[in-house]
């Protein structure tokens, strides 16, 4: 596995993300520029500028024809992706913290900061997608955040629900057409904020990244815990990965501890876990620094991470990775085989 | 000394082919029922012959299906500050870096801290597993550079030699090897260089042998290299197959030109093993290439 490394960026990573199909990777960080880039050989195909402040989000509509930013200047902007241009720019009074589109691409929703006396929202802009359309201005939907401010949210299946996880720890589920809050749940330990949620591919479940030093698996349908990974440093992202049962978890010691660590130390590892039976499997160096951001392809095919270091490294897996199963899983596959191959010759 | 401008027999196969290329009747290409396609060629052969040459040739043609919007999007021309950069990666944001090697495991913890980073080490362990580690000094169970006598003795069975070479210091040494426990008074004496060198043959042994070492696990010696090979066209022809750790071209001190002969280290074995099996009868520079594993050496 030889890793690409970008690096279009001069500051630490906030977020990376594929497009649906896999073949673009978008890449964010604190230095107000959008990189975008094929992922099958890391050439840069442009960079969007506009923002004036730190971006620390960004989405892809599922056409991969718009792409939504949020960013410290208080703005979620809109940009057509094949040419870069801004189409649309939202003001709002704080930063935006996140950004997401829904299954559809016809919904986006933006969390925003807990600043200056302004209570930390989620707010939900319909979308016309349409690089011609004219966007509206006014919001459709504002969740406003009474107890603890959201870090992070998403859509679930069907836009049905809206989950946020939350500063303090907590995941909450809305309804995603009337704003009301349907339950709010103490996840993960209490006080150390949620870093990341990303979906699986149905969006029926997530998994969520803590600062408590664990990811966890959880049901959109009533925010069930499914299954539990523990690290041994505060994790800043987590992401499932398709085709292996495995997830991605990144994290590493907090930037401003970092100057006092050694990179063995610092744990700047991309952490794979199996997806079911909890175990870690195995990890990936590479980063000087801790990992903010983790993306795995859509397609299979490898993962992206970005860190404080200001590089994004892509990896295509090889054979090893694909060929990895438990014994119980070697069984049942060899199992289904054979009963295949018997049924087989039972309809000859 | 060589001549300063050598005749190379490579470039003098050129220039025949360029001046008898007279009066052949042209190439021919034929298309067969089957689908097959005949191509015949005439050519002079090494006696001056005319010699004819049909060759059957069968085209293939391999599909991908790729998805179709990835495939547009592949069409489209860069903007923002990557507008001016020409097709394929650009070197000032693009780079690929080391490869990783990635398995995952179920104990991978206690896998990783047994290699130790070093592919190499599990092949040594199964190696050393029947040795026990033993003093070359004075046979105790340590190394030799740890031995607590190794700068007052000569190593064992070495200690006769030493006295054969230096009559005159023979007594001092002989002394303090037999003594073995009253060797540190002796420690502020002089010895000779040559000497010295005697009592640290250890370590001198072992930094000639860390090559030895080093190569017999995935080292492919490379024979009938051509005289104007560079190492970096080694390089580039053996990375191919995976992460090439060293090059090492044999080239005549005062001439500068190879000796045809090379090494190519490599990462992984099993690396080495695949470009051992492809590389073996490449034509490289008018030279057949002879790839093998490279035998420890002596």
């Amino acid at each position: 596995m030889r890793p690409i490394l970008l690096a279009g960026h001069e500051r630490a990573l906030t977020q990376i993300r594929y497009n649906r199909d896999g073949d673009l990777i978008f890449s964010v960080s604190k230095d107000q520029v959008i990189c975008v880039w094929f992922s099958h050989n890391g050439e840069r195909l442009g960079t969007y500028r506009g923002h004036q402040g730190a971006i620390w989000t960004i989405d892809i509509d599922p056409t991969s024809t718009l792409l939504a930013s949020g960013s410290a200047d208080n703005t979620i902007r809109l940009w057509e992706i094949k040419t870069g241009k801004l189409l649309k720019t939202w003001d709002f009074p704080t930063a935006v913290k996140r950004v997401e589109f829904s299954e559809d691409g016809t919904k986006l929703l933006g969390v925003t900061e807990k600043r200056m006396g302004h209570l930390g929202t989620i707010v939900v802009l319909d979308i016309k997608p349409d690089v011609d359309a004219e966007q509206a201005d006014e919001k459709a939907l504002t969740i406003v955040c009474q107890e603890s401010k959201a870090t992070v949210a998403g859509w679930s299946y069907l836009s049905k629900y809206i989950i946020a996880g939350h500063e303090d720890g907590s995941v909450s589920q809305y309804d995603a057409k009337t704003g009301d809050l349907i339950y709010n749940l103490p996840i993960h330990e209490l006080n150390q904020p949620i870093t990341d949620l990303q979906w699986s591919h149905d969006r029926t479940y997530f998994i969520t990244a803590s600062k408590d030093k664990t990811a966890k698996l959880i049901t959109a349908k009533d925010l069930e815990v499914l299954k539990t990974y523990t690290a041994d440093t505060p994790l800043n992202s987590a992401t499932i990965t398709p085709k292996k049962d495995f997830v991605i978890l990144g994290g590493g010691q907090a930037a401003m501890d970092v100057t006092t660590t050694a990179a063995r130390q610092g744990k700047f590892e991309a952490r794979f876990y199996h997806k079911i039976f909890e175990d870690e499997i195995g990890r990936v160096r590479g980063h000087f620094g801790p990992l903010n951001t983790v993306a795995a392809d859509p397609t299979g095919k490898g993962y992206a991470s970005g860190g404080e270091d200001g590089y994004v490294r892509v990896h295509h897996f090889d054979k090893g990775y694909y060929d990895f199963m438990y014994e119980v899983e070697r069984e049942r596959a060899n199992k289904l085989a054979q009963a295949q191959a018997q049924a087989g010759t039972a309809t000859a | 000394m060589a001549p300063p401008t050598k005749h190379d027999w490579a470039d003098d196969d050129e220039l025949e082919e360029t001046t008898t290329t007279t009066d052949l009747p042209p190439p021919q290409k034929i298309q067969n029922k089957d689908g097959t396609w005949t191509i015949i060629e005439y050519r002079y052969n090494d006696a001056g012959q005319k010699v004819k040459a049909t060759r059957r040739v069968r085209y293939v043609v391999r599909r991908e299906v790729v998805n179709p919007r990835v495939a547009e999007r592949k069409t489209w021309s860069k903007f923002g500050d990557s507008a001016n950069d020409p097709p394929g990666p650009a070197l000032d944001t693009t780079t690929v870096g080391e490869n990783i090697i990635f398995r995952p495991s179920v104990n991978w913890r206690r896998e990783a801290k047994d290699e130790a980073n070093d592919p190499n080490a599990q092949a040594m362990k199964d190696k050393l597993k029947d040795k026990k580690v033993k003093c070359r000094i004075c046979d105790g169970e340590h190394f030799t550079a740890r031995c607590p006598y190794k700068d007052t003795m000569a190593p064992i069975g070495e200690a006769a030699g030493a006295a054969d070479l230096a009559a005159g210091l023979d007594e001092v040494r002989g002394a303090s090897a037999a003594a073995g426990a009253a060797g540190p008074g002796k420690k502020g004496s002089y010895v000779p260089p040559a000497l010295r060198d005697r009592a640290n043959a250890g370590a001198g042994e072992r930094m000639g042998g860390k090559y030895g070492e080093r190569d017999d696990l995935a080292t492919l010696r490379v024979t009938n290299v051509s005289e104007m090979a560079e190492e970096h066209e080694l390089r580039e022809l053996f990375e191919r197959f995976g992460r090439v750790t060293r090059v090492f071209l044999a080239k005549d001190r005062e001439t500068g030109l190879a000796k045809g002969f090379a090494f190519i280290s490599f990462a992984d074995r099993d690396d080495a093993a695949k470009a051992c099996a492809k590389m073996d009868g490449f034509g490289f520079r008018h030279l057949i290439l002879r790839v093998e594993f490279s035998k420890k050496a002596q």
